[in-house]
């Protein structure tokens, strides 16, 4: 039996010959055949493979270095003398007396600028292909590595596809993912400071401000509330706070310090997503949420006047951009009185106006 | 396009292995057995995962490392018999251990750029040029007037090195090996380091 040792060397062989220019499709077959021959071959191979990968990391200090210099050890390290409290240096770092201290600092001030730029790139929502939805517009988007977007109304977002991350930014409204499964770039949607990683999978996000909604109906993501440290010494670091592994059903609301997962049934979840033909589905819904509903997808808002109705529950699903037939439903099942102004429509008590 | 199950063991077991290097070692006293399990236990979970994935990676990764010592004392080939008392106590070591992934950028650049200094000055060298650079080892050989055979031999051997240094490496414990000075000697025996931490 090989050892450990020996099945790593040979690991090694065939990382190095997949990496040259010479390989072939012939070679695939024959590293295929091998990964396939001994689940030892395969663990080998693959924890090469992910280290190796994770060393193309260091593309990010060639910026620092003339090309084809090799900064020593020394230099590199001084990274290290950074406190791992922070990406930033310490004053201290910068100001150290003696021969080398203007090399020191150069090289601080790239690393300091990588540091900064890490942090404005995740503090920068908007560079990268935009796209946008009016009120009341459902809009699909298809994207390059076959992924698809769909965008409720009134949504805007940023998508960046990069060679190791599938970068969505929420900024505002909702949007439905259907991923293309891509293990080597996972797919990131940010909303504010929570963020869903996904491989390939369905799943929704939708953002108000601070409260976060996903929704999944298919695969798995993982959803990660963070908090990015702007001012301090921590910057360009988003810690996570609390972190959840999302399944088929799973919908996450998360206000404030706040979030709750809940499992819901899968064709309750899928209602959730309902608008994407164009619905709303409401089930007991309070009908102050389902006004706040409506008004998403409408110039023209519905206003609740009377507290008393607010509370008032109603189940079933509604044409999202009629609004019209929804107050007509809705004169006609309560107690309710709707007056139509050209950009309001305004709701109240019908046992008080008198009207039926 | 990578298979889903390599991806997630790369993601939800490879990601543990600085934890499940220094649990094994705390159990283990047989230094030179430690990648030996580390691998069987790869394979064990890896095997398991391809009939069924686990719901939890990381408990069934512990899980499975603890009953291979435990396999291991019971076929008579433990070396110490503190072993034997530690594989039973050690169920508490599953939860101690922080989840190292997701680190930010800055601290991923951070634990790779450690990595690479502790390798070989000329194997480091090979490396930078390699993955910095982005030259073929054929490149890299014209450059530094080597031999291929010698860039390749720096290569894979560079590959192995930065394996233990990156994926075996406790994020927590960065300061203790900052300096670059004795990389060569620390390269050669990284292994070793792991149960130090």
């Amino acid at each position: 039996m090989e050892s450990s040792k020996q099945i790593e060397e040979a690991a090694s062989e065939w990382l190095l010959r997949r990496d040259s220019e010479s390989w072939s499709d012939e070679d695939q077959v024959q590293l295929t055949a091998w990964l396939h021959a001994a689940t030892a071959n395969r663990v080998a191979f693959l924890r090469l493979e992910m280290a190796w990968d994770e060393a193309n990391r260091l593309k990010a200090l060639g910026a620092g270095f003339p090309a084809r210099t090799v900064p020593s050890a020394g230099q590199l390290s001084e990274l290290s003398g950074w406190s791992d409290a922070g990406a930033v240096p310490r004053h201290r770092d910068m100001a150290h007396a003696g021969a080398g201290r203007r090399k020191r600092a150069a090289l601080a001030a790239t690393l300091f600028a990588m540091a900064v730029g890490v942090y404005l790139y995740t503090a920068a929502p908007f560079s990268g292909d935009r796209y946008s939805t009016p009120i009341g517009g459902v809009t699909s988007v298809p994207l390059k590595d076959g992924s698809s977007i769909t965008l409720n109304s009134a949504s805007k977002i940023r998508v960046q596809l990069g060679e190791t991350e599938r970068r969505i930014d929420l900024a505002e409204g909702e949007a439905f993912f259907e991923v293309a499964k891509d293990p080597s770039r996972p797919f990131v949607v940010h909303a504010g400071n929570r963020r869903v990683i996904a491989v390939g999978t369905k799943f929704s996000v939708r953002r108000d401000g601070d409260n976060v909604r996903v929704v999944v109906t298919e695969g798995v993501v993982r959803f990660e509330d963070t908090e990015t440290h702007a001012t301090t010494s921590d910057a360009g670091k988003a810690a996570i706070v609390e972190a959840s592994r999302l399944t088929a059903g799973a919908v996450v609301r998360a206000a404030g310090d706040n979030t709750i997962v809940r499992t819901a049934s899968l064709p309750e979840a899928e209602d959730l997503l309902s608008w994407r033909s164009g619905y709303v589905v409401f089930h007991e819904t309070a009908l102050a949420d389902a006004v706040a509903e409506f008004n998403r997808y409408s110039e023209r808002r519905i206003v609740i006047r009377d507290p008393r109705i607010a509370a008032i529950r109603l189940t079933g699903k509604f044409r999202s951009n009629n609004s019209d037939a929804f107050v007509r439903l809705l004169e006609e099942s309560f107690p309710i009185h709707a007056q139509h102004l050209p950009d309001q429509i305004i709701l109240s008590d019908g046992l008080t106006t008198g009207t039926p | 396009m990578e298979d889903p199950l390599d991806t997630w063991f790369k993601r939800e077991v490879l990601a543990h292995e600085a934890a499940l290097v220094r649990y094994l070692s705390r159990v283990w006293s047989a230094r030179d057995e430690i990648q030996d399990l580390r691998q069987e236990t790869y394979i064990r979970v890896y095997e398991a995962a391809r009939k069924s994935r686990p719901a939890s990676a990381k408990p069934f990764l512990f899980a499975t490392a603890r009953n291979l010592m435990a396999d291991r004392v019971r076929r008579g080939r433990v070396v110490s018999i503190e072993a034997v008392g530690d594989v039973d106590a050690l169920n508490v070591m599953v939860n101690e251990v922080s989840p190292e992934r997701h680190l930010s950028a800055w601290q991923e650049l951070k634990r790779v750029t450690h990595a690479l200094n502790r390798l070989p000055p000329k194997c480091r060298e090979i490396v930078w040029l390699r993955k910095v650079d982005q030259l073929s080892t054929k490149e890299v050989a014209e450059h530094l007037g080597l031999s291929l055979r010698t860039v390749e031999g720096q290569i894979l051997k560079g590959m192995r090195v930065l394996a233990d240094a990156i994926l075996g490496r406790s994020v927590g414990a960065t300061e203790k090996d900052s300096a670059g000075s004795d990389s060569e000697k620390r390269g050669e025996d990284t292994e070793a380091n792991h149960g130090e931490q």
